[in-house]
């Protein structure tokens, strides 16, 4: 239980000599200090990474909506275009900061500060592989409920410092969309949690297999359908198309952050980016058997034993392999976000919250309760086994 | 080997730290450096597509946000509820009790929904509320509209 | 280590925002700093070990009520004015001589009493390490579920009342 990245480092031999020599040549037990030095330098690593998927989320979306319209798309800088969010970066940071006059100077500042950092604050228990995680929470899903849930402040609160009506307005559709949308999410990811027995994300990835017949998607029917309940929940609450209507530009010039200009519109775009490859991650790793790899690759034992690497090497394999799958299921379901964004029309704002009050809630409520009482009544098989069971016992039969 | 006490928060709280050095390095000290500052009455006014803007922004706001806030906050607590009694159900179906734990927690999402087919019921839910006048206020509006 | 670090923190983001929730003049940034406070509160939990509780505080208190507060000041049309309904710009001094010497005098009593109580086990108390850090969720599901299964249904029907009473006030009166 609560494995961290450090945890997963220390149980190789090297580690330990490493501390072993440190500590003789310093003088004191450096234990501590390296747990501190591996977490930062993770830390720093994963910030970067996402602040690169951000980037490249804007540079993606350009690129699809431009295959779908049928245009080119940004082309220009460094190769295919794919520098574009570097060159938007430095122009961003060369631009003029303007704040209203009439604006409220504290709240104007801190609000994209708080959106980074309730936006940064959820990678820290984003299960990249069985290794590679930052830390592994027992509280990791409902962690990531509540440090999540900046986000709403957040944007409610940039649209209020504005002192803009476009801004006031969507600030206040986006509060009230987030908390709205997060019943149903929080509903749906009860019914993971009653399934597989933890909230720890390993916990809930491991409990699923690397092939999608032993995923939670296909599970029973009722996690089937709270997969597209979670994934519509996930795409509003990151105020994504057909839900963005806290920045919707037909009506509201662009929202809550009309009045943001230079760096702190880029990080709230940054966070919202960001906000969608960690729920398109929490998505995978609940529903899409998150790092599993087919045929228990993912734990190394394969390289060890047929191909005859160390075990060190075998290993340090298995967890790439599950990084793979993770990255792939996120950048599939990243595409689909985008993809629906260029397909589907904006929704009306009181279209909005019935979808989530009166089909989404009741769904999930439903959902739950069939997912605890398929847990009891089947104790907790898959359909395919219940299935394949019943027909063995009929075969039986006759 | 697990983490000793509660050195598993460490990433939290130095994630929420690299969020604020990079909001600050890029906002207060480059940004600072490189970007001009040339303010002008008009670039500080609020943008309204060309009009000029008549009063504050800060006005009085619909109470419909303040009741779906409402409404959700139940539905918050009753997850947090419900999640440690998810997280340890497996186990009482494992050792057999499962039929107990199961009736409580139907009967505890079920006292929950009624309050949501209460709400929905009363038009709660209805963001575009629609009032249905009684037979009396109808005769009355008649009588006002024949005036 | 990492405990201290942590709990000095986490009691600077409660005593700081609850310090700057009393000062503020402007509702909003009281709201703000409320958040920070409700954020130390939970670092509060962590380090005495209760990490549901932590979540628990973020998930309802900083996502949820903060929302609504702000919500709720914006049905008063949020803080153009910032001076009270006499006029005064200041935080007024409340209350007269007399308050203040009763507010004092109540201040050394609560004070006394309740250091006579603490003093007892201060004097006893002796430093320990901290127990190895475990999870407290599955504690909570097995005593929500066994000793405490009465709480536990009661609390929804508490939450039904609270549900409905919600939506009975802020429901507009038909007349």
């Amino acid at each position: 239980m609560n494995n961290t990245i450090v945890s997963y480092l220390s149980q190789f031999e090297g580690h330990q000599k490493f501390l072993a020599v440190a500590s003789e040549f310093l003088g004191f037990d450096v234990t501590a200090l390296v747990g501190f030095v591996i977490f930062f330098t993770a830390c720093f690593i994963l910030v970067n990474v996402a602040a690169a998927i951000g980037g490249l989320g804007t540079y993606a979306e350009r690129k699809i909506s431009a295959d779908i319209q049928m245009r080119q798309g940004p082309n220009r800088v460094g190769p295919y275009g794919l520098l574009q969010f570097l060159a938007d970066g430095v122009k961003m940071i060369l631009k003029e900061d303007v704040v209203p006059a009439q604006a409220d100077k504290f709240l104007f500042n801190i609000a994209p500060l708080l959106a980074l950092s309730g936006v940064f604050a959820t990678l820290a228990v984003l299960p990249l592989s069985s290794g590679f995680i930052l830390t592994d929470l027992n509280i990791g899903i409902f962690y990531l409920l509540g440090v999540g849930s900046v986000v709403g402040v957040a944007i409610f609160v940039g649209g209020y410092a504005s002192n803009s009506k476009w801004s006031l307005l969507g600030g206040m559709r986006g509060a009230s969309q987030i908390i709205s949308y997060e019943v149903p999410v929080t509903m749906s990811i009860i019914s993971i949690v009653l399934l597989s027995g933890g909230m720890s994300l390993v916990t809930v990835t491991e409990s699923q297999g690397g092939l999608p017949h032993q995923w939670f998607i296909l599970h029973n029917p009722f996690t089937f359908i709270g997969f597209f309940v979670m994934f519509i929940g996930t795409l509003a609450e990151a105020n994504r198309a057909p839900f963005d209507l806290p920045e919707a530009e037909s009506e509201l010039v662009s929202g809550y952050h009309t009045e943001y200009t230079g760096m702190k519109f880029a990080f709230f775009a940054l966070a919202e980016y960001a906000e969608v490859f960690v729920l398109c991650g929490i998505v995978s790793a609940l529903y899409l058997g998150g790092y599993k790899v087919p045929m228990d690759l993912g734990n190394g034992v394969f390289f060890v034993e047929n191909l005859g690497l160390p075990a060190v090497i075998g290993k340090n394999i298995g967890q790439l392999l599950q990084l793979g799958a993770f990255f792939t299921k996120t950048f599939l379901l990243y595409y689909v976000v985008i993809w629906i964004r260029w397909t589907l029309p904006r929704m009306r704002v009181d279209d909005l919250m019935t979808l989530c009050w009166k089909y989404l809630t009741p769904i999930s409520l439903f959902n739950l309760i069939g997912c605890a009482i398929w847990v009891y009544f089947f104790e907790n098989q898959s359909m395919w086994s219940v299935i394949f069971k019943a027909g063995a016992a009929g075969a039986g039969h006759h | 080997m697990s983490s000793t006490n509660l050195d598993v928060f460490m990433p939290v709280i130095i994630l929420i730290a690299l969020a604020i050095i990079m909001f600050v390095g890029a906002i207060g000290v480059v940004g600072k450096l490189l970007r001009p500052h040339k303010p002008t009455p008009l670039k500080e006014t609020p943008y309204e597509c060309g009009e000029a803007p008549v009063g504050s922004a800060w006005s009085n706001f619909n109470v419909r946000f303040y009741v779906v806030s409402l409404i959700f906050i139940i539905f918050d607590v009753e997850g947090a509820l419900m999640f440690p009694v998810a997280a340890v159900f497996k186990d009482f179906v494992a050792i057999g009790a499962g039929g107990v734990v199961l009736g409580s927690l139907l009967l505890f999402i079920l006292i929950l929904a009624s309050g949501l087919v209460y709400c929905w019921k009363k038009g709660d839910l209805d963001w575009v509320k629609s009032f249905q006048l009684s037979e009396d206020q109808l005769k009355k509006l008649n009588e006002v509209e024949a005036r | 280590m990492f405990e201290n670090i942590l709990f000095f923190i986490s009691s600077f983001l409660v005593l700081g925002g609850a310090t700057m929730v009393v000062l503020s003049k402007n509702l909003m940034h009281a709201c703000i700093f409320l958040l920070f406070t409700l954020f130390g509160v939970a670092g509060l939990y962590l380090t005495l070990g209760a990490d549901f509780l932590a979540a628990a505080q973020l998930v309802v208190y900083a996502g949820g009520v903060v929302i609504l507060m702000l919500f709720g000041i914006m049905l008063t049309g949020g803080t153009e004015n910032k001076e009270n309904r006499f006029g005064i710009e200041k935080i007024p001094g409340m209350g007269s001589v007399k308050t203040y010497i009763v507010a004092g005098v109540s201040i050394l009593f609560i004070a006394t009493v309740v250091l006579k109580i603490i003093a007892n086990y201060m004097r006893h108390y002796q430093q320990t390490d901290l127990p190895e850090y475990m999870t407290t969720v599955e504690r909570i599901g097995h005593s929500l579920l066994t000793d405490h299964i009465l709480a536990f249904e009661i609390s929804s029907i508490l939450l039904l009342g609270a549900l409905i009473g919600a939506a009975m006030i802020a429901r507009p009166r038909k007349s």
